[in-house]
């Protein structure tokens, strides 16, 4: 803890300000690189259950399960973000253990993780926000928002909500059903 | 019938009631706070609900009540008359009044209203008098003014009610400001001569003492809850909730516990389930009597002259759905007056009477009602339809040739269309009829046209009665079960791959001496993002590696006078589900209208054949239509 408050103090007063209070992170591992959530955006970690498969969504978008009632989306971001190769919702049955219920006001969609996500306390300080990275033109530049580096770990921040943009999901749907 | 008519009769009071409570809470607001226009509003705005609900259920005394006060309140909103203690007096009067009618209504008691109601067109009739004066007067800085403007009106009211009234016990107890506007007062008071000056003195006081029975007020209860529908929404959704989880275990115990262990919980859980949906149905009725006000202004608008005719009001079905379809059966019935019935004229050449009729039926049939618009006009002019469609570019010309007749009437349901040459307020701005497709097709309904050129149209809309519980049939499509709507679904067929041909794009086969389309759901599923269903050979794709001796499971469904099979994998069983909405972001999917959830947990897909036959149908031809632009 001592040597985050050290560097802490170098920082204008504004982020001082902000980074009196640590922030929870949920951190998952997404292929060999772990990613992070802020811990408000999640509603619970639930054994994935039994999905159902949905025509006409984007490959990413595994299907729908039922999670206490509630119909959601489950949502492969190993497979959005490009990490692995498309995979089958039989195949996403059989090896994806938990899924993170993400929720905002407007929607509410399941990720599927392969291990138990941890949570962890950071310090704002150890957020770098304004990141350079190479994108690709199949997602919103701006999900990333940030990188976390803690005791040698180095954590992807992202924004689910921009990852999963509506507008995305539409035209891509529209595009299979065909314009009117 | 007659204990439904004693419902809504009950229903009427609840709601009567409390909006005479609410009259009386906002008059006391209003005496505070004279200036209150928000105050006004709700004011006028009750007592025109009032004057409405009271003259649809026939009770005229309420209405004509209403309708006063709503004038009376018109003038206050219109900062034509602006109330004082005095005028206040008398209108807490007539609110009493007001409630002592609709209390009337319930034991049939005799009030006497005539009095207050007389004093409530005097006080109307002074300010409409002295509009017309001030306009004479040419004095429109005082029309400015709003404050002299209740001097003289105090006078008047009070002066005409002197007048009208023998005894003069009430109106001495007002502030006699009698001078000035000596004219209006005349005026006015002549007005109220012509009353009878004997029914006057005889009714005003009654009128007034009646105030006596209303003044040891009882405090009355209604009978009737009034529940706002969201609440039963809710209701309804738990016992969705209930009705699925019961399934989940009869079906997880099944193998250790009987099923007749069961029978209680299933009897009483659907007894419930039932009960709630029963609370939540309404008589069409309900709806069908606003449309005399739409007809009357549609047809005064067209210079037609049209009756309407209602049969089968008491026909029960689910508000939500009512609500839902209220703006088609506007358009419907506007497009019957536009387009259907003819001018007086072109009536009396074609030999018919002067007045168009347009009926609107309702009726059950098994589980859906049927909604029908007949009207006796000209009837729907299929080149016509056919010249306008290839015109707008909806079909191309080679395709508008093989339709027939009856697909081509279909096409007035498509976007954009409109046959009337000229725009006008109510018809032929080519919205409406898409609109009325869409509102069908979200609560599973569908729509047929029956037309005869020169004796006229049927519209017939079949609706589901209930939104809650959905027969469906079951089937099994790659591994998944999936649920069809029964209210589409015509027939369950075998089939062999040489019944099936190719046609263009697409396959067709043999239904009952009928030609019709037959798609594979698996093609149709395996639409990755950016293929459509007419890109070659798409739906070919299950055909083309058939087995010619495997029997192939098809369940013809018909949407809007089309007829489709589809090729499913296997067929399971019937069920009565629970449909639940798909949640955003996964809303998008359109050819799925929603989920239920099966005894084991898992989710099963309910199919939108609307969406469906849509996507196959209606996009095709704009698809070649648009290839053929190219």
């Amino acid at each position: 803890m001592s040597d985050k408050i050290e560097l802490n103090t170098d920082k204008t007063a504004a982020t001082e300000q902000q980074s009196t209070e640590t922030q929870q992170l949920i951190v998952f591992r997404l292929g060999e690189e772990e990613y992070g959530l802020y811990i408000d955006q999640i509603k619970e970690v639930v054994l994935t259950p039994n999905i159902t498969k949905m025509p006409q969504t984007p490959g990413y978008v595994k299907g729908v399960a039922n999670i206490r009632g509630n119909i959601i989306g489950i949502i492969d971001l190993e497979e959005k973000f490009g990490i692995k190769e498309a995979t089958t919702t039989e195949q996403a049955n059989r090896e994806s253990n938990y899924t993170l219920v993400v929720e905002s006001d407007e929607f509410k969609v399941g990720i599927l993780v392969k291990e138990v996500p941890n949570t962890l306390s950071v310090n704002p300080a150890d957020m770098e926000h304004s990141v350079n990275v190479v994108h690709d033109n199949s997602v919103n530049s701006d999900y990333i928002q940030g990188i976390v580096k803690l005791k040698g770990k180095l954590i992807i921040l992202i924004d689910i909500f921009k990852v999963l943009n509506e507008q995305e999901l539409e035209t891509v749907n529209s595009a299979g059903v065909g314009t009117n | 019938m007659k204990s439904k008519d004693q419902e809504y009769k009950e229903i009427f009071l609840a709601e009567a009631l409390e909006n005479h409570e609410e009259l009386n809470r906002l008059m006391t607001v209003l005496e505070k706070k004279p200036g209150d226009t928000k105050s006004v509003n709700a004011i006028f705005r009750i007592t025109h609900t009032l004057k409405g609900n009271a003259a649809g259920m026939g009770f005229k005394n309420v209405a004509d009540f209403a309708h006063v006060l709503e004038d009376l309140f018109g003038e206050v909103r219109d900062g034509k008359l602006s109330l004082d203690d005095d005028m206040f007096g008398s209108l807490f009067k007539a609110i009493d009044v007001l409630g002592a009618l609709i209390n009337a209504v319930k034991d049939d008691g005799k009030v006497s209203f005539r009095g207050i109601k007389t004093k409530l067109e005097v006080m109307l009739k002074s300010v409409q008098q002295e509009g017309q004066d001030k306009a004479t007067a040419e004095k429109p800085l005082e029309e400015k003014l709003q404050q002299p403007a209740p001097k003289p009106k105090r006078g008047a009211t009070s002066k005409g009610n002197k007048k009208a009234k023998v005894t003069p016990t009430r109106s001495s107890k007002r502030k006699p400001v009698s001078q000035g506007k000596a004219v209006i007062d005349k005026k006015s008071a002549e007005k109220t001569k012509n009353v009878p000056a004997e029914s006057v003195a005889e009714k005003v006081d009654p009128g007034v003492e009646n105030l006596d029975q209303v003044d040891d007020t009882k405090i009355a209860f209604s009978d009737l809850v009034q529940v706002p529908v969201r609440k039963l929404d809710n209701l309804l959704n738990l016992v969705g909730e209930l009705v699925i989880e019961r399934d989940r275990i009869i079906s997880a115990n099944s193998a250790r516990i009987n099923a007749n262990e069961y029978a209680r919980l299933n009897r009483i859980s659907s007894d419930l389930q039932y009960s709630v949906m029963d609370v939540r149905l309404v008589q069409v009725g309900f709806l069908f009597n606003k449309f005399h006000r739409v007809v009357r202004d549609a047809a005064s608008h067209e210079k037609k002259k049209v009756t309407l005719n209602l049969e089968g009001t008491e026909t029960e079905i689910d508000r939500n759905i009512l609500q839902i379809i209220s703006d088609s059966l506007i358009h419907l019935i506007r497009n019957a007056i536009g387009h259907g019935v003819e001018t007086p004229e072109e009536r009396k050449k074609a030999g018919k009477p002067e007045e168009g009729s347009i009926t609107l039926s309702a009726f059950s049939e098994s589980d859906a009602v049927i909604i029908e618009i007949k009207d006796d006009g000209r009837g729907i002019d299929a080149a016509k339809v056919r010249e306008k469609a290839i015109k707008q570019g909806l079909i191309s010309t080679e395709d508008a040739r093989h339709m027939a007749d009856n697909d081509i009437i279909l096409m007035i349901f498509e976007p954009g269309f409109s046959t009337m040459d000229q725009v006008t307020a109510i018809s032929g701005r080519g919205v409406g009829m898409d609109v009325v497709k869409k509102a069908l097709d979200s609560i599973g309904g569908n729509v047929s046209v029956r037309t005869e050129p020169g004796i006229g149209s049927t519209f017939s809309l079949r609706l589901p009665s209930s939104m809650a519980v959905k027969g469906t049939l079951l089937f099994e499509l790659d591994k998944e079960t999936y649920a069809i709507p029964l209210s589409y679904t015509e027939a369950v067929v075998s089939l062999y791959k040489p019944d099936i041909h190719k046609v263009s794009n697409g396959l067709i086969a043999t239904y009952l001496g009928n030609t019709i389309s037959v798609v594979f759901l698996s093609d149709l599923f395996a639409l990755k993002a950016g293929e459509s269903v007419y890109d070659k050979k798409v739906l070919h794709h299950s055909y083309d590696h058939l087995d010619p001796g495997e029997k192939l499971d098809i369940v013809i469904v018909s949407y809007n006078d089309r007829t489709i099979g589809f090729v499913v994998d296997k067929l399971l069983q019937q069920k009565e589900i629970v449909e639940k909405p798909l949640m955003k972001p996964i809303d998008q999917v359109k050819i799925i209208s929603g989920v239920t959830i099966m005894g084991n947990g898992h989710v099963c897909l309910v199919f939108n054949v609307a969406a469906i036959c849509n996507m196959v149908f209606a996009k095709s031809f704009s698809n070649k239509n648009a290839m053929s632009h190219h």
